[in-house]
């Protein structure tokens, strides 16, 4: 075995566990976690050469793994993979018809009206979490893309834009949609049951 | 009358649009003004506004929720398989 593949070897040992957790804390999927983290040591294996050791291991594979993951949510927001149920990308105008009128008014069986359920210790709930989960994984994945930048990794505005080459107005109506179909999955499977 | 109101209101689409742009741009004056007006008669967009930062608030605790516990045997079975297809020599 070379010097390459053997520190290489030390590496997966080492560092694989963390790298893996940290993959699925950012994507929340196990497949996904486990190819990204195996694409980082293939690019390690690859660009080797460049390491030179001016950082820790550690470092470097997760800076490389990080590109993984933001490649991930870029490929995800380009080529959408549209859920059963949801709106389609020819859809649009009739995803928001859906909800408003031709005046841009409420349709009269959307129009929010006040949750009265308790709201406090709703994600100490595991049923709530569940519903929650849900009716992510039922938005469009570009949607989905957007709404977990934004909350989930809590990414300004103008990161996000600039990682999924997007332009800003563009952005916040892909989370309006995102929001407006959340809300009512929401509605419908939790707060008016 | 409502034609008229249409001119300087916006309608709930719109106003929905600018809650939304609200939580990550700036609006400005202008559109701040429409949003509020609207919203002072619009029992709809005000619910939906208070339900939308509820949401922001839940999506952002979900997310320091970290997912299942990983075993050990489940990072055996990863470093296993990740040195079966690496290309190491």
């Amino acid at each position: 075995m070379s010097d390459k593949s053997r520190i290489i070897k030390e590496w997966v040992n080492s560092y694989s566990d963390r790298m893996y957790s940290w993959a699925l804390h950012r994507t929340n999927n196990r497949e996904v976690a486990e190819d990204l983290v195996q694409d980082t040591f293939i690019a390690a294996i690859q660009s080797f050469e460049k390491f030179e050791g001016k950082s820790e291991p550690q470092t470097w594979l997760l800076g490389i793994l990080n590109n993984k993951i933001a490649g991930y949510y870029r490929k995800q927001y380009r080529n959408p993979v549209i859920s059963a149920g949801s709106a389609g990308s020819d859809g649009e105008n009739d995803f928001l018809n859906t909800f408003f009128n031709s005046n841009g008014e409420w349709q009269l069986h959307e129009r929010p009206s006040a949750w009265t359920d308790d709201t406090a210790n709703l994600l100490d709930d595991a049923a709530f979490t569940t519903e929650l989960q849900k009716c992510m994984d039922r938005l469009p994945s570009n949607w989905l893309a957007a709404v977990r930048l934004k909350y989930l990794e809590a990414q300004k505005a103008e990161t996000i834009c600039q990682e999924l080459g997007v332009a800003p107005t563009n952005y916040w109506q892909m989370l309006h949609r995102a929001k407006l179909q959340l809300r009512k999955c929401l509605e419908v499977h939790w707060f008016k049951k | 009358m409502k034609k008229i109101a249409h001119l300087i209101m916006l309608s709930c689409r719109k106003a929905t649009e600018l809650i939304e742009k609200q939580f990550v741009a700036k609006l400005s004056l202008k559109e701040r003004v429409q949003l509020n007006l609207h919203k002072s008669i619009c029992d709809a967009c005000t619910a939906y506004e208070n339900q939308s930062r509820l949401l922001n608030d839940l999506l952002q605790k979900q997310a320091s929720i970290t997912p299942d516990q990983i075993t050990e045997q489940e990072n055996e079975a990863l470093k296993a398989n990740l040195l079966k297809q690496l290309p190491l020599d």
